[in-house]
């Protein structure tokens, strides 16, 4: 049992160990611009632009169950324009970036795991070694500055598209108008609320396209390694994002409340 | 296939970026277009108003906060944006007061003289106002925690009292509290009495007021007639005429006085001598009824009354027989 303890300790500093290497080699191959910059767009097209109809779907319903869900709460001597409040901060802040990194975690982590899986188990990354290309420059970097630049924006959209259902559904389904909405949404906005949530959800595609890309290269056995790695990748991204997430409301809000 | 994605993915970054600043820009009613007047009030201390609170002018939203700095000599100095032309008050404050329960602050100006009546108020405006330039005045109204702490001080005194109350307040109390209760009933019953005599005789009052009243005012018109008659005499000259006689008879009446004097004087003199005389006749008087003296004899004895009445009699006698017999008496002889 001890030996087991020891065996697992040893295996956890071995994962940390790796991965810090993969970063680092990631970091390395980031100089490498020729490599890497032609393929960016088209990764960011794959990792944002067409992830943006599932994170968009998401918020509309999002924003629309959130104003229903804050009437409920909202008894009493709580004026009811604090519906538009909660929607605001809730949507910006928090469930935006979440809901939409944890979708994409499933999205663009499981495709990237699966796709440098079988490119590994394939041998088509010893190829490229073999060919002088920096597998790092050649798949790793430009799919983790993709993510990284697109998770913003498809979470901004979201944002938008969110906080917009729930006025929709808070003029249409409650007895809420739109003034009030618009009183409570302005009420305690700042620029902070957003700069929150795009800082947060930069931080997440990084994670998500950094996962994906290291348990997809590390992938082996063949097809069923393939699948333990998209795996991995989608477990590992979704428990990074609320490890990250709570990590950011420590180190931001709680440094900001103060 | 690459320039494809090379537009597809810019227009979306571009169209996502332009989205989320101009949703920025509009929930947070940035003036872009600089079309706001803006004015500047300064403040001690500006509680927990922000940047974008509602800039409330009579009970209207016409603007927002946009900007709130530290100034110098310890002064907060918060920027105002208004809808233009919104037109001030003649006299400007600005005061800073939470809107809801929830924390909102808002900057309402209002004119200096509807400001409330709090002292604490008015020393602030009146310290702002010192060396304030073009900067309006501002002060800060408590928030709710402070209410609630001053409600919450008050609440505990209120309890204090009702304890006191309560162990002051025993059966012995209460019985009393009933009688005076009682007392005060039959107290009441009198006096509604007496209210109502007093009423009657307030109405009599009344009317012999309103008759001495319309007599009054027969009087002033009397009083009138008679000035205007002065006024008339006045121009005739008959008053100077009237005081000349008068300062005559005033004459008269001093020597006329005088003589009184005078006399009063002699009739005091009188007075001593008539008193010393009484005082004599009584002495003799009391002599007299003593039996002292020849004439106290005669008063008081009654033999001596008889006596001459005797010799009144034989006198009468006499004199008859005198003027019978004068001879007998008188013997008149010539040589």
């Amino acid at each position: 049992m001890i030996a087991a303890i020891g065996r697992t300790f040893r295996e956890g500093v071995e994962e940390v160990g790796r991965a810090g290497g993969f970063v680092a080699e990631s970091a390395g191959a980031s100089r490498d611009l020729r490599t890497w910059l032609p393929r960016v767009t088209m990764h960011a097209r794959m990792l944002g632009v067409d992830s943006l109809p599932i994170a968009l779907f998401i918020a509309l319903f999002t924003g629309i169950v959130l104003a229903l869900l804050a009437s409920y709460s909202i008894t009493g001597a709580v004026p009811l324009y604090f519906v538009g409040t909660l929607v605001e901060k809730t949507v910006t802040m928090e469930l935006a970036p979440v809901l939409t990194g944890l979708a994409l975690a499933g999205r663009v982590g499981a495709n990237i795991a699966a796709e440098l899986g079988t490119m590994r188990v394939t041998e088509q990354i010893d190829a490229l070694e073999t060919l002088s290309y920096d597998p790092y420059a050649y798949l790793v970097v430009p799919r983790v500055i993709a993510g990284t630049v697109m998770f913003p924006i498809v979470v901004g959209l979201a944002m938008v598209v969110g906080v917009t259902a729930g006025w929709v559904a808070s003029v249409l389904l409650l007895d809420l108008s739109s003034p009030d909405f618009v009183k409570g949404l302005r009420l305690f906005f700042t620029a902070f609320d957003i700069r929150y949530g795009l800082v947060k959800s930069a931080s997440f595609g990084a994670a998500v396209t950094l996962l994906g890309c290291m348990t997809g290269m590390r992938a082996e056995g063949g097809a069923e390694g393939v699948g333990q790695a998209a795996t991995r990748a989608v477990v590992y991204s979704a428990i990074t994002i609320l490890v990250l997430d709570a990590f950011w409301a420590t180190v931001w809000l709680l440094g900001k409340s103060r | 296939m690459k320039r494809t994605n090379d537009f597809v993915v810019g227009l979306t970054i571009v169209l996502g970026t332009l989205t989320i600043i101009g949703t920025t820009l509009w929930v947070k009613q940035t003036d872009l277009r600089n079309k706001h007047d803006r004015i500047t009030a300064r403040f001690r201390d500006v509680g927990s108003v922000r940047v974008g609170a509602a800039v409330v002018l009579r009970g209207v939203e016409a603007g927002r906060v946009q900007r709130i700095e530290l100034g110098r000599d310890g002064w907060v100095e918060v920027t105002m944006a208004l809808d233009q032309n919104v037109p001030l008050p003649t006299n400007p404050v600005v005061l800073l007061n939470e809107s809801s329960l929830f924390g909102e602050w808002q900057a309402t100006i209002t004119d200096e003289s509807a400001m409330p009546r709090d002292e604490a108020v008015s020393r602030q405006i009146a310290d702002a106002r010192k060396d304030a330039g073009e900067l309006l005045p501002g002060a800060t109204l408590p928030d709710i925690a402070q209410l609630t702490a001053v409600a919450g001080r008050i609440a505990g005194d209120v309890a204090s009292v009702a304890s006191r109350v309560e162990v002051a307040f025993d059966d012995q109390a209460a019985r009393e509290l009933r009688g005076s209760i009682k007392n005060f009933a039959t107290l009441s019953a009198a006096l509604a009495q007496t209210v109502r005599v007093q009423s009657g005789n307030l109405d009599k009052l009344s009317a012999d007021m309103r008759l001495g009243m319309n007599r009054l005012a027969g009087s002033a018109e009397t009083v009138q007639r008679v000035a205007e008659r002065i006024d008339s005499s006045t121009a005739t000259g008959e008053v100077r005429r009237i005081v000349s006689d008068v300062a005559i008879a005033a004459a008269q009446l001093k020597e006329a006085s005088e003589e009184v004097r005078t006399m009063s004087k002699q009739l005091g003199r009188s007075q001593g001598r008539l008193e010393s005389l009484l005082s004599s006749t009584g002495s003799v008087m009391d002599k007299i009824n003593a039996g002292q003296g020849s004439v106290g004899l005669m008063v008081n004895d009654p033999r001596l009354y008889r006596n001459s009445d005797s010799l009144v009699t034989e006198l009468r006698s006499l004199v008859q027989d005198f003027k019978a017999n004068p001879k007998k008496y008188v013997n008149v002889r010539v040589f």
